[in-house]
Formats: C-alpha cells, structure tokens, sequence
C-alpha cells in the first residue's frame, strides 16, 4: 500500500513539472534558468506569478473533486453519484453566476463565490433528494433525476446569462472548467477550504466505511447512520462548491476518479479518501499540462494566437469514454 | 388543448411592441405591407409561429417515437446525444467561420445528429437496460458538449452571444425562409412516420414478442433512431435544440389519452409538442423584455418538472392496474427502468384522471394545426 502512495506521489510530482514546464510563453530551459534563481522579469513573473499558482489550484481543485465524489458514492452507496449528477456541480455554478449577476459577488471577491456556490450546491443537492425521496432507490435512477436535475439548473443559468451578458466570454470558458489565469489569490481561497472540509471528511472516513456496507450494517456497529450521512454530504456539497469556485465544473472528475481510487487502493476509505484526492490531482494537472502541450500545439500547427484548449474539455471527454468502460464493464452489478 | 393553442397563439401574434388587439389581428394580416403592425405580424409573428408549431410537432412526434422504440420514458433526443451532435454540426462552421450554403445546414445538423446517437447505441450495445442507454447517452451528450464548448471558447465574443443563443434553442428573427427551409425535410418524415408506427406499437410488447410477430427489433430500432434525426436534424439546424419538448410531449399525449396505443400516441404528441413550444414562446418573448430569453430555457425550466410528474404519477397507475390485472401486464406496459423495484405508495388508488382523457374525442386529433391557418409572434427590433 505504501508503494502504491509513493509511486503516484511521484507521478503527481512529475504531472506538477510537467504542468510548469508546458505552456507558451517560456520554453523549458528558461524555466531552468528561473528556478535556479536567473531569468528576467517577464520570465520570473510568469513562473512565479502564473504557473506555480495555477499549478498549484489544479491540483488542490482536482483532490477536492475526487474527494467529494468519493464521499457521495460511499454516502449514497451509488457508483454513479458524483458532483456532477446529482445535482452539486450545476446548483454550484447556478449559485456562483447568479451571484455575480446580482451584484452580490464579483470575480475580484472570491469569498463570497464560493459562500455562493456552496449555497446553490446544497439547493442542487437538496432538489433531488427532494424528487428521488427518501429511499434513495436504485442507482441508475437517481443517476438519471441527477441529470435531469442538473438540466433545469442548467436552464437556470443560462437564463441568468442572458439576461446579464456582460461576463458571458469568460464565464463560458468557466463553464466547461478552466485553470486560465488563476493567480495566488485563487490558491489562497482554495487552500484553507479545502484543508478544513479535507480534514473534515477524513475524520469521517471510519463512518464513511462502514456506510458502504449498508445501512443496516452500520447501524448494527452503533453508528447513527443519518447523522453520518448527513454530515458526509456537507463535507461533499462544501469540496465541490470550493472545488467549482476555483476552476469551474470540470466535468466527470468527480464521477471516475473514485472508480479509479477504489481499483487502486480497495474499499477502505480511510486508505481510499487520500488516495482519491492523489489521484484527482494527478488527473487534473496532468488534463492541464496536456491541455496547455496540445493548445500549444495547435497553435503553431493553425498559426492562430488565440486558441486555448481548456482543461474541462478534456477532462470531459476522457471521462466521457471512461464512463463508457464502467458502463459497459459492470451491466448486471451497476445496472 | 385547442383552447390553449389558440391562446397561444393569439397572444404571440397580439402582444409585444407594437400591440395590435385580437380584434384587429386580421385586418393587419389582409393589409400586409401597407401598415407597420401589417409587416410586423407578417413578416415576423407569423413566420415565429409556425416555425413554433412546426419545431414543436417535430421534436414531440421524435420523442415519442424514441420512447416507443427503446421502450423507455426517459428517452429523449437530450440525453441520447442527438440534439448535442445537431447543434455541434450546426455551431462548428459558425465558429470557423467556414462560408456555406444555407442548404448545407441541415445536412451538417443531420450528419451530427446521427453520429450523437448512433455512438450512444452502439456504446449501450442497442437494447440493454434503458438506464444503461441512458447513462451511456449522457456521457455522450456530455462530450459533445465539451466539444461545443471549446468551439465557443475560440469564438468571438459577439459571435459567442449568438450561438450561445442559439445553443439554447431559440426562436427570434426568424423568417419565412427558415419556414420553407423545412419543409422538404417534412415530406421525408412525415410519411416514415406513418409507416413506423405500427412497428412502434409491436415493439411495446417487447423484443420477443415483437420478433415473434415478425418484427425485426434491432432494425426496426434503428430505423426508429434514424427517423427521429430526419425530425430533428433541420428543426435543430433552424432553430437550435429547443430541450426536453421530446421528453415532456409525449408524456402528455399518454396521460391525456392513457388507454390508446402507440398509433394513436404519435399525432397527439406532435400535437403536444407544437402546444408547448407556442406556450414557452410567449415568456420567452415576454417575460423579460426587451432582453429576449431563449425557448429552450423555458422548455427546459417547465418542461422536465412537469414531465418527472406526469410519469411519476402515471407509473404509480399503472403499477395499480399491474397488480390487479396481472404481472403480464407490468411486464409489459411499463417500460419504466423502475419497473423491477415496486415503489412503496403502489397501494395508491388510480387517479381520477380517466375522465380528463375521455373528454378529448379521438377525433379531435385532426386538429393537429395547420401552419398556414396559425398565426406568429415576432417584435421588430
């Protein structure tokens, strides 16, 4: 198990280099050249000013996603909850838009953003334990009210974005999810969030666990199984809320990662949770780095400055054809 | 039904800037040219309003007809990737600012279509669980979407206004050569459409049973799936994916007339779908002028609540009919992916909602309305 956490320690480190190393703007050697403490200004100020922060808040939005996935499926015992279909992630950018819409938030306040977006997460959630009931019922359906769901969120915010187009360019681009331009003000919010929820919802792994195994088996351990779920879905709106703040609604980071987390590391959450956020990370910040080496690309193939790939598009279709595998792989159990 | 069309449509011709009274609708239509109200109803009400009724009947008479034949009520062109694959087809050379002929349009918006879906049912592997299609259809939809997005994110910021509206389904500005534009593609449909509603109503009973009866469940399947994209490929190429009309439509044909068949479902959905698109016209229009939001919002917005009630309500019915009248039945007619899992409340009597269907004489489904006698809505700007 130790092995395990080293080596993708490790790849997450090598997806960080690589995230700073790709991009355009500064080739790989003056990067060197920097962290050896050279370099001009243009350069240390795109090193220190841009990369590392945004580096840093791919990295801390994809742990927070996995995460909250993790929690959701464990909590809901639904291989099929994620952020994004039951509700949180559009409830969360619903919440965030109409915000800024309002006045009340603007992108220079990230606090209140976020405080919106957790508040529109939870009435995302709380919809469709609304419409599913209390039961829960079986997986697939509540997966298909989750996007359902997430479709009248969703008509909601464009709506919000009509009537208020001012900020349309750059809010499209934070609809599919985004690291463009994330500065240290971004990673300042992100960090204590993410520290206190994490924290949180590792002191809840024990009752996560047990919760997996169902509900009439946790309560025979002693565990005041509402109360456990209940607090478990806060930490999840709350990481996902903080997670959507930062970066946007990356899309099906939350849905796969936890599949991939319990491949790798087996039902024990309180091995699982850290092992979920490693590998969020990884993926996020590896998304980003190939996102930024593709636009990159591009760029030189087409001739054309202003083509930016951004990291949600990728991670969406990645996830996209991951769901397909779980789908097909798992008929009879999942379905 | 009639009486709210009308409504409808009264309203989208009389109200906005300028109001022209109910009164005077008519005499604006015979002037024509000659007066301002004459040109606004002509040129731009009336050709929003048929548009409305055209889209409407066409996304409602796809929805059923992807319902009957995958035999699920959740099966609609959102979330088997056919809207998303249209409204790519259609939004790729908008950014690319690649020139093509208007004729071209719809060919793309069909190319897409058919890709969206025709990926989702090979991925599901055609007929496995409906919940399995339609996950598997989400994913799809989903990528696409991604696709889409960074199409937009390259756009222009002006551009991006556009289609993001167009995105959403929308019906502003547009004009009577958007109308003709569709109607080569009706004369394909319509007549498929005749005759694949009988297999429809054969594939209800179940792909044994179907194929016992001759049918053929994979094909007729396919075909089913390649109609609806003749359905909505040009409505979505015109006038962008108006959500969830094929989804709340046909759940309102069946629970207006629960007892019918899939036969007799088919034009009553086109029906229901012209209502509801005409409905949410009105707000989109309206409700936040001079800022016109898009259709499809609305449809959305109103759309997938009411659709969840209906088939909430008409699943629990049907689970009563089921249990008394036998397991056959449940087998069967509810195609519901909750079939297997009897909900709790089961012990609820059928609602007394008989008597609404039987108020609607079958007769009346003639009534499907005619565009040309219709009316339309459009300010002028």
């Amino acid at each position: 198990m130790r092995w395990r956490f080293v080596a993708l320690s490790a790849l997450a480190v090598g997806c960080a280099g690589l995230e700073l190393v790709a991009g355009r703007g500064m080739s790989p050697g003056a990067v060197w050249d920097v962290l050896g403490g050279g370099g001009d200004a243009t350069e240390r100020h795109i090193f220190l000013q841009l990369r590392l922060p945004r580096m840093l808040v791919a990295l801390g939005a994809g742990a927070c996603l996995a995460m909250a996935g993790l929690i959701l499926q464990s909590a809901l015992r639904n291989p099929l909850a994620g952020p994004e279909v039951t509700g949180v992630t559009p409830g969360a950018v619903l919440g965030a838009v109409t915000a800024t819409a309002l006045g009340l938030a603007g992108w220079e306040s990230p606090l209140a953003v976020v405080l919106a977006a957790c508040a529109g997460g939870c009435a995302g959630a709380l919809l469709l334990w609304l419409l599913v009931g209390r039961g829960g019922g079986d997986p697939a359906q509540t997966a298909v009210h989750g996007v359902l769901v997430s479709a009248v969120l969703g008509g909601l915010t464009a709506m919000v974005l009509l009537v208020e187009p001012g900020e349309l360019g750059s809010v499209v681009q934070w609809l599919v999810g985004t690291t463009e331009g994330r500065v240290w003000e971004h990673w300042h919010l992100l960090w204590p969030w993410a520290l206190v929820w994490g924290v949180a919802s590792w002191l809840l792994t024990g009752p996560l666990t047990l919760l997996r195994c169902g509900d009439d088996i946790a309560m025979s351990a002693g565990l005041s199984v509402r109360r456990a779920r209940t607090l478990a879905l806060m930490c999840a709106v709350a990481l996902t809320a903080g997670a959507v703040a930062a970066v946007g609604a990356l899309g099906f980071v939350g849905l796969l990662v936890p599949h991939l987390a319990m491949a790798v590391f087996g039902a024990d959450m309180r091995v699982g949770l850290p092992g979920a956020a490693l590998l969020g990370a990884i993926v996020v910040c590896g998304a980003d780095a190939a996102a930024q080496l593709s636009s990159r690309l591009l760029a030189a193939t087409l001739d054309s400055g202003r083509l930016t790939l951004p990291v949600g598009a990728l991670t969406a279709c990645l996830g996209a054809a991951l769901l397909l595998v779980v789908v097909r792989r798992t008929p009879s159990r999942t379905f | 039904m009639i009486a709210v069309l009308t409504v409808a449509s009264v309203c989208a011709l009389c109200l906005g800037t300028p109001y022209v009274p109910p009164h005077r609708l008519v005499g604006a239509v015979l002037d024509g040219d000659t007066t301002l109200a004459g040109v606004v109803v002509n040129e731009l009400r009336v050709p929003r309003l048929v548009l409305a009724l055209i889209a409407g009947a066409c996304l409602g008479a796809a929805g059923l007809v992807l319902q009957e034949a995958l035999r699920n009520p959740l099966a609609v062109p959102e979330m088997l990737g056919v809207s998303s694959g249209a409204a790519l087809g259609v939004a790729a050379p908008l950014v690319l600012t690649l020139s093509l002929p208007a004729a071209v349009q719809p060919l793309l918006a069909l190319g897409g279509a058919a890709l969206g879906g025709g990926l989702t049912l090979l991925a599901a592997g055609l007929g496995r669980s409906p919940s399995a299609v339609l996950l598997t259809g989400a994913a799809v939809a989903a990528a696409l979407q991604a696709a889409l997005l960074v199409l937009m994110v390259m756009a222009d910021q002006l551009d991006l206004q556009l289609i993001y509206r167009y995105l959403l389904g929308s019906l502003s500005a547009r004009t009577w050569e958007d109308v003709t534009g569709l109607w080569p593609w009706l004369l394909v449909a319509a007549p498929a459409l005749v005759l694949c509603a009988p297999v429809l109503s054969v594939m209800r009973l179940g792909d044994e049973d179907a194929e016992a009866l001759g049918v053929r469940a994979q094909r007729a399947r396919l075909v089913a799936l390649a109609i609806a994209v003749v359905l909505i490929a040009p409505v979505t190429a015109v006038c962008g994916p108006v959500a969830w009309v094929g989804f709340l439509a046909p759940h309102l044909a069946r629970w207006f007339n629960s007892s019918a068949g899939a036969v007799r479902w088919l034009p009553w959905s086109a029906a229901w779908g012209a209502v509801v698109v005409t409905v949410a016209d009105v707000p989109a229009r309206l409700a936040l002028a001079p800022v016109e939001t898009p259709a499809g919002a609305w449809t959305a917005l109103l759309g997938v609540p009411a659709g969840i009630a209906l088939m909430r309500s008409r699943r629990r019915d049907r689970m009563t009919e089921g249990s008394r009248t036998g397991t056959a039945a449940v087998r069967t007619l509810v195609p519901g992916p909750r079939t297997d899992t009897p909900r709790p409340d089961v012990e609820a009597p059928p609602a007394g909602r008989r008597g609404n269907g039987s108020q609607e004489e079958p007769g009346a489904r003639g009534t499907v309305p005619l565009p040309g006698e219709t009316t339309g809505t459009e300010d002028p700007r």
